[in-house]
């Protein structure tokens, strides 16, 4: 049970937690002072304390350091007893069990710092170990540089220990070095134990400084949560020391752990401005749902164009140059780094209208060679009786051609060499390419991305299962779906380019053979949220951010999920799920 | 008294991990010893009851610990330096201990008044050192002032101690205690006895003692290990300081060597090390412990191994040399203000790691 830990906002595998005490604590945070430590049972046999409310206990323990053997962890190992209070137990990375605790701190925390690969073993093994509301402790290793990778692993609670270790050494710590103090003629701080004179700074001072650094680098890791952007903030200030790049990209191999916990949608951008970001789960996630779920229901030709700045593109200069050449008579897909590919029914459907880029015309290999895999995925997947690749030479035509080459594809060009995709020229070879098709109907054109967008978040054939017969209706990009008796069915939201659905649009859903995620919850009537305690189970895909059918015998709702599937099982605090509609049974 | 066997002492889930993990770790050292061979002998200077002594100290080779074989103490790689396998026969020890007096005829002046054997086992152990040779070595050096020989308490009985002591060789019997708390000595040293079992050495000691009457003296030199793995810096300060108040407080025993824990390969200790899980104790809290201790009734002495390396006890490796030499200070005069006049910044490290590590940050410094 969890009591005093409760998980309010989360960024990928990073949260905004509260510690529940007297006074609470919001999280990632210092812990220094709320913390009582029963003992090790190494040193002497240990009583397990009285306890309170306004202290965080580190229960007896037997703390396994990195490098003993299997064998000695399993027979000394020791059950947490259940208190009444708010709880730590000690852990070891590679023999970590519930222990019904509110927090664990991870035993053999200085051997797993400094090395990316085993930081990331560790912190997926505790974490898949240990229920997802509770709080992962890493005990004197914080640093005001490594502190803001460590919270995007997942850990949540930290000590000024190690920041004030180094202050006695003469180390003076700040978010991108471990200067020699000796070495410094100023000090690169404005914190209040730096407002003095540098020759009366002492390691004392020093220490001071470290600890300070380090809370202000923890506040900044918290706001990053709560805006959705730490990974952005990460790709920096990862580069401030080799194991930790090394830490985040292991994390990015790492998919069953960051996929689970990373939402299907956010408010905030993505900013694409290092060779990582292509890596992110989001970015990768669009990219195969694109291809294993999207599917193409046009019969016009393909026109392939290139991205704009301006979000969504349909809204750019640019794009609205091609759309006059074009005249809905063909079927547009953008492309783009990172994100790949962008159907023009996907267009809104985050983050692809979620990420800005840094501009410079100048293709990395690894930009090619991502963006023309997922194309030549996309190709595999859909037929078109004619390529149209409006695109410019930089990149853009080089990735066209590779994926030419690779399928035997006959793709016509239409932006002459050296030309511009918005010259006259171009627009007038574009709009002669696609002489005697014919246009397709706004009925068409809406219908096709109600359903692009259920592929998208439902699955493979979600769309034409759930909306075989249906019509639209309001204006693009805030379509209503309806059925044929005018009951509203689903709305498109298109802050995100995703599908809210009615009651009735839900039991279509429950009624399809897509498959839906499910909530399963107690005997009661849910209004607002549905919180933790009150969910019996729920659907190992559900996501943040999905839509999700709540229900139990005595309530059928349909909302949106705060938590990923297994963390509403496994929670016993928070919100798990927002209602948007409900009815008793 | 609990029997002598190490099959006796397999008791318990904890120590059967310990010992198997040991023995795969001893298992991976190949190298072989010469019977005719000490494994080591060296000529020093120590502080007895009788004041500072020269002495020659020899570790013998007797086939090697039989706990060790069982898989054995956490920390110690002497097992490693013994002969394969079996026992050694009496022909082969007396080899031995000549090896030793013409090491000693070769580099000293005189015969040294302090013998000192160890065997990283028992001496007193039949199966280790029989009778005949016992009382063979007894004879050899009669005409010293005072012998140490080293054993576990089971071992010690009066008899044995009068085959030195009849000669007039004041008999010291080096105990490896490692710490007064069961606990620690159980579970982070994997050594299996108890304080009691050492309380009833030192009075089988004190009996000797007796019945030697004036022709010589008989007692207990305890030997205490700081810093097992798994303690914290602070634990292992606090375990040392009640050891060495606990050990001079038993009649018999009159001397506490208190030595730092060094990495010795083919250990478990060396497993953690390697592993970032284990640092070897400060000198700051050796100097520490010696300066709390310095008032009970018994001497302590300190002789850290490999000081200034990383494998052995230090500090910031700026002071550890003067910290060192002012233990060795202490060894001989056993006057604590020696450590006033030794000092370093790193004191505040030592200091902060006393105060904030605990046994799930260990190791809060390298």
């Amino acid at each position: 049970m969890t009591d005093y830990f409760e998980v309010h906002e989360r960024d990928g595998a990073a949260r905004v937690g509260e510690l529940r005490l007297e006074s609470p604590v919001t999280t990632p945070a210092l812990v220094d002072d709320v913390l009582e430590d029963a003992g090790s049972l190494w040193s002497a046999d240990r009583t397990v304390p009285e306890g309170d409310e306004s202290t965080l206990t580190v229960l007896p323990h037997r703390a396994f350091p990195g490098g003993t053997a299997a064998e000695v962890q399993d027979s000394f190992a020791v059950d947490s007893p259940d208190v009444d209070y708010p709880s730590v137990a000690v852990v070891s990375s590679e023999s970590a069990t519930d222990q019904g605790t509110d927090a664990y701190a991870v035993s053999d925390v200085q051997s797993i710092t400094g090395h990316g690969a085993a930081l990331v073993e560790a912190v997926v093994n505790v974490r898949e170990a240990i229920p997802a509301d509770t709080a992962l402790y890493f005990s004197g290793v914080a640093t005001p540089r490594n502190v803001a990778v460590l919270a995007y692993a997942g850990v949540d609670l930290f000590d000024e220990t190690a920041a004030v270790v180094k202050g006695t050494e003469g180390r003076y710590l700040t978010t991108d070095e471990a200067y020699f103090l000796e070495d410094l003629e100023e000090l690169p701080c404005s914190c209040p134990a730096c407002q003095q004179p540098r020759e009366e700074f002492t390691r004392e001072d020093c220490a001071e400084h470290n600890a300070n650094a380090l809370q202000a680098e923890l506040a900044i890791v918290r706001r990053r949560i709560r805006d959705g952007r730490l990974r952005d903030y990460v790709e920096g200030q990862a580069r401030q020391d080799q194991w930790l790049t090394a830490a985040m990209r292991e994390l990015d191999s790492q998919w069953g752990y960051l996929e689970e916990r990373t939402p299907i949608l956010r408010d905030a951008q993505i900013n694409a401005a290092t060779s990582d970001t292509i890596r992110r789960v989001e970015i990768q996630r669009y990219a195969d749902r694109v291809t294993s779920r999207y599917r193409n229901r046009f019969k016009n030709p393909l026109v392939l164009v290139p991205c704009s700045a301006a979000k969504p593109y349909s809204e750019s200069q640019s794009h609205r140059q091609f759309h006059d050449a074009i005249q809905w008579r063909g079927h547009l897909v953008s492309m783009t780094s990172p994100i790949g590919v962008v159907p023009q029914e996907l267009e809104t459907t985050y983050p692809a209208q979620h990420y800005d880029t840094v501009v410079t015309g100048r293709w990395s290999e690894e930009e090619k060679r991502f963006v023309s895999d997922v194309l030549q995925r996309y190709l595999e997947r859909n037929d078109y009786p004619e390529i149209i690749a409006h695109v410019p030479d930089e990149g853009y035509r080089d990735i066209v051609g590779r994926v030419e080459d690779e399928l035997g594809l006959d793709v016509t060009y239409t932006v002459p060499e050296g030309g511009h995709p918005t010259g006259e020229q171009s627009l007038a070879n574009l709009s002669s390419a696609l002489s005697g098709q014919l246009k397709y109907s706004k009925r068409e054109r809406e219908h096709n991305t109600v359903r692009a967008i259920a592929d998208f978040l439902l699955g493979d054939g979600a769309g034409d299962d759930l909306f075989a017969d249906m019509q639209t209706t309001s204006r693009y990009p805030k379509i209503q779906v309806r059925d044929e008796e005018d009951t509203q069915l689903a709305t498109m939201v298109p802050q995100y380019g995703t599908l809210s659905f009615t009651l009735e649009g839900a039991k279509r859903w429950v009624d399809s053979d897509v498959p839906t995620k499910r909530v399963e919850i107690d005997g009661f009537v849910p209004h607002g949220s549905v919180l933790a305690p009150g969910i019996v189970d729920a659907d190992e895909e559900i996501r943040v951010g999905d839509e999700v059918v709540v229900e139990g015998p005595k309530a059928f709702g349909i909302g949106r999920a705060e938590m990923f599937g297994r963390e509403m099982r496994e929670s016993t605090r928070g919100i798990a799920a927002e209602i948007r509609h409900v009815e008793e049974k | 008294m609990s029997k002598p066997t190490p099959d006796v002492y397999e008791q318990g889930k904890g120590m059967d991990a310990h010992n198997q993990v040991m023995r795969e770790i001893r298992s991976r050292k190949e190298a072989s010893y010469d019977p005719h061979e000490p494994t080591r002998v060296w000529l020093d200077e120590d502080n007895t009851p009788g004041g500072v002594k020269t002495s020659l100290t020899i570790i013998l080779n007797t086939g090697g610990c039989r706990w060790a074989r069982a898989g054995g103490c956490t920390m110690c790689g002497y097992v490693a330096e013994s002969v394969d396998g079996g026992s050694v026969s009496h022909e082969a020890l007396m080899d031995q201990i000549d090896v030793c007096l013409a090491h000693e005829a070769e580099n000293a002046d005189e015969p040294a008044d302090l013998i000192k054997i160890y065997t990283s086992g028992s001496f007193l152990d039949e199966r280790e050192v029989g009778a005949e040779t016992r009382k063979a070595i007894g004879e050899t050096f009669a005409d010293r002032e005072r012998i140490v020989l080293e054993s576990l308490p089971d071992f010690v009985d009066r008899e044995k101690i009068a085959d030195f002591a009849g000669h007039g060789i004041d008999t010291d019997i080096a105990i490896g205690l490692e710490t007064a708390t069961d606990r620690v000595r159980h579970d982070c040293v994997n050594k299996y006895f108890d304080f009691a079992d050492f309380e009833d050495a030192c009075a089988e000691a004190a009996a000797a003692d007796a019945e030697a009457g004036d022709v010589a003296d008989a007692g207990i030199k305890a030997y205490l290990l700081m810093k097992p793995p798994f303690l914290t810096e602070s634990e292992a300060v606090a375990d040392m300081i009640s050891s060495i108040e606990r050990c001079a407080d038993v009649s018999g025993c009159h001397t506490v060597s208190m030595n730092p824990c060094n990495v010795q390969r083919y250990t478990m200790v060396d497993e953690l090390y390697f592993n970032d899980g284990y640092r070897p104790p400060w000198l700051w809290s050796v100097a520490h412990v010696l300066e709390e201790t310095a008032d009970v009734d018994a001497i302590v002495v300190s002789d850290p191994v490999g000081h200034g390396s990383d494998r052995g006890p230090h500090n910031c490796t700026e002071c550890d040399d003067l910290v060192q030499k002012a233990i060795k200070d202490f060894d001989l005069r056993q006057d604590p203000s020696v450590f006033e006049q030794v000092s370093c910044e790193c004191e505040l490290t030592w200091d902060t790691v006393m105060e904030r590590e605990r046994s799930f940050n260990q190791p809060l410094t390298r």
